[in-house]
């Protein structure tokens, strides 16, 4: 669904991605952990092309990505990649439903009570139904994580893409959070995530990647990598986990 | 004071009109037209050279930019006296005073909005461009629908703003002969000829008055804005007295 193929990105003399060769099968769910400034956000964001690669390829679900191609055709793959952001990134001026119906709208071409309805049973899905009229605003951050899943969903992507989905999140909103994933996961979506809950990764994860300075130095399964981690830096890494 | 009631009781009609409706509609309404209209027609014109001026393709940024610091560059009055002649010579007829500033105000005013418009569009967090553009929306399109409707509504206190600047600005239609309030006044008093400092203090209480309210209105709408957006991630969920939020129901399978 996602393969990486010796994939390098340079910002200036800075080698942030040192040829990443990889793959998300189909249905398959893999966490990228690692240090920060490892390169987990950026390997994620040049998925859909929110980052430019220098060297490599990248194929996403038969297409690829990095090849050139008119904003037309990158604006169609965009809207087949799901990507759910650390700071959410709601329309704040756009209510919750209004979030969720202005792309499939815009972009999909969806008549307005399709979308509506669409955008309803999602919301219901992610258990906010009851904030449909409400505004960004007016939710709490685990609420709004929640939304904009659900914004991502709409377009009916075939991976959904996270990037630290609970970083910027109280403690106590978590939870909510991964719950909507976990459901996602179970239900066969490809996903990939760049997370920091080493709970999550050992729950739902197929594949564990681990990253730091721009190269992945393991992937494992996860009761292999978390009981058994190969790499020293991975042991390392697992250790101050744990030391907390 | 007595001077001042006298003046204002025999030339309130002058002031407020000019000589309409057997002249040309001139004084306040004159001044207030001319703000409104150079202001009206500028903003559209303005978001646009905004757009220019932020954009990656250099052939759009160069004659925007160029616009925009030749505007903070030449003094107002220069611009209205180019426009006067110049206009004329190029199009071979003559135009009026009224949209001889009309069009000076709008080249002017766009300029210095488009600042404002620039400024409210990279005031936004990148974040909403990008979660745009992820979801497949064109450049344009996410412009449109997504940063122009916030980087304006942050804006609107500027704008007001700039507007109260413009109404200042139309004063210097009087040198080349439009209606407006300060024309109006000094017709008042050239027909006096002894009371120049009454005639034009009580033009500097008009404009200090319609200013004023004018920059009220501006901060209390720059106070409004301010709330609504400190209402962000304030309202934290509800939590039952299980401490769990109440709306967290357990997700449920995709279908």
């Amino acid at each position: 669904m996602i393969s990486f193929s010796q994939v390098n990105k340079w910002y200036g003399d800075y080698h942030a991605l040192v040829n990443i060769t990889a793959e998300v099968k189909q249905g398959e769910v893999v966490v990228v952990c690692g240090p920060s400034g490892s390169g987990k956000s950026t390997l994620i964001r040049t998925v859909n092309r929110l980052e430019e690669i220098q060297s490599g390829e990248l194929n996403f679900n038969g297409q690829q990505v990095h090849s050139p191609m008119s904003s037309q055709q990158l604006n169609k793959l965009r809207s087949q990649v799901g990507f759910v952001f650390q700071s959410f990134n709601l329309f704040p001026h756009m209510s919750v439903v209004e979030n969720i119906t202005f792309s499939p709208m815009r972009v999909a071409g969806l008549s307005k009570s399709q979308a509506h309805d669409k955008a309803m049973a999602l919301l219901e899905r992610v258990g906010l139904a009851h904030k449909a009229q409400a505004y960004p605003a007016q939710l709490s951050g685990g609420q709004q994580q929640r939304v904009a899943i659900a914004r991502a969903l709409a377009m009916e992507p075939p991976a959904m893409l996270f990037d630290e989905p609970t970083s910027a999140l109280d403690p106590e909103m978590v939870g909510e959070v991964l719950a909507v994933m976990r459901s996602l996961a179970h239900d066969g979506m490809t996903m990939m995530c760049v997370t920091h809950e080493m709970g999550f990764a050992r729950e739902v994860a197929d594949r564990v990647w681990f990253m730091d300075d721009g190269s992945i130095l393991e992937k494992a399964e996860p009761e292999a990598f978390f009981k058994n981690p190969q790499h020293p830096r991975a042991q390392r890494f697992l250790s101050d986990l744990r030391a907390h | 004071m007595n001077d001042l009631i006298s003046i204002l009781s025999d030339n309130w009609l002058l002031l407020l009109v000019g000589q309409y409706p057997s002249g040309p509609l001139g004084g306040l309404a004159c001044t207030l037209m001319l703000s409104v209209l150079g202001i009206t027609l500028a903003f559209p014109l303005s978001v646009l050279i905004a757009l220019a001026r932020i954009s990656r393709y250099a052939f759009l940024r160069w004659p925007a930019s160029a616009l925009v610091y030749g505007a903070r560059g030449i003094p107002l009055l220069l611009i209205i006296l180019w426009v006067y002649f110049l206009v004329p010579m190029l199009i071979g007829r003559n135009i009026s005073g009224f949209t001889t500033m009309v069009v000076t105000l709008v080249i002017y005013e766009a300029a210095f909005l488009a600042e404002i418009v620039r400024a409210g569009i990279e005031a936004l967090p990148k974040g909403q461009m990008e979660a745009a553009r992820a979801l497949g929306h064109s450049y344009l399109g996410a412009m449109f629908y997504v940063i122009l409707p916030q980087a304006l509504y942050n804006m609107l206190p500027s704008m007001l703003s700039q507007f109260v600047s413009t109404i200042k600005e139309t004063t210097l239609g009087y040198v080349i002969n439009v209606h407006e309030l300060t024309f109006a006044a000094s017709q008042v008093n050239n027909q006096l000829l002894t009371k120049p400092f009454h005639v034009f203090f009580i033009l500097a209480v008009i404009y200090f008055v319609v200013c004023w309210s004018l920059t009220q209105a501006a901060e209390w709408l720059e106070r409004r804005i301010a709330t609504k957006r400190l209402g962000t991630n304030t309202q934290r969920a509800k939590t039952s007295s299980s401490g769990l939020p109440v709306d967290s129901q357990p997700a449920r399978p995709l279908t």
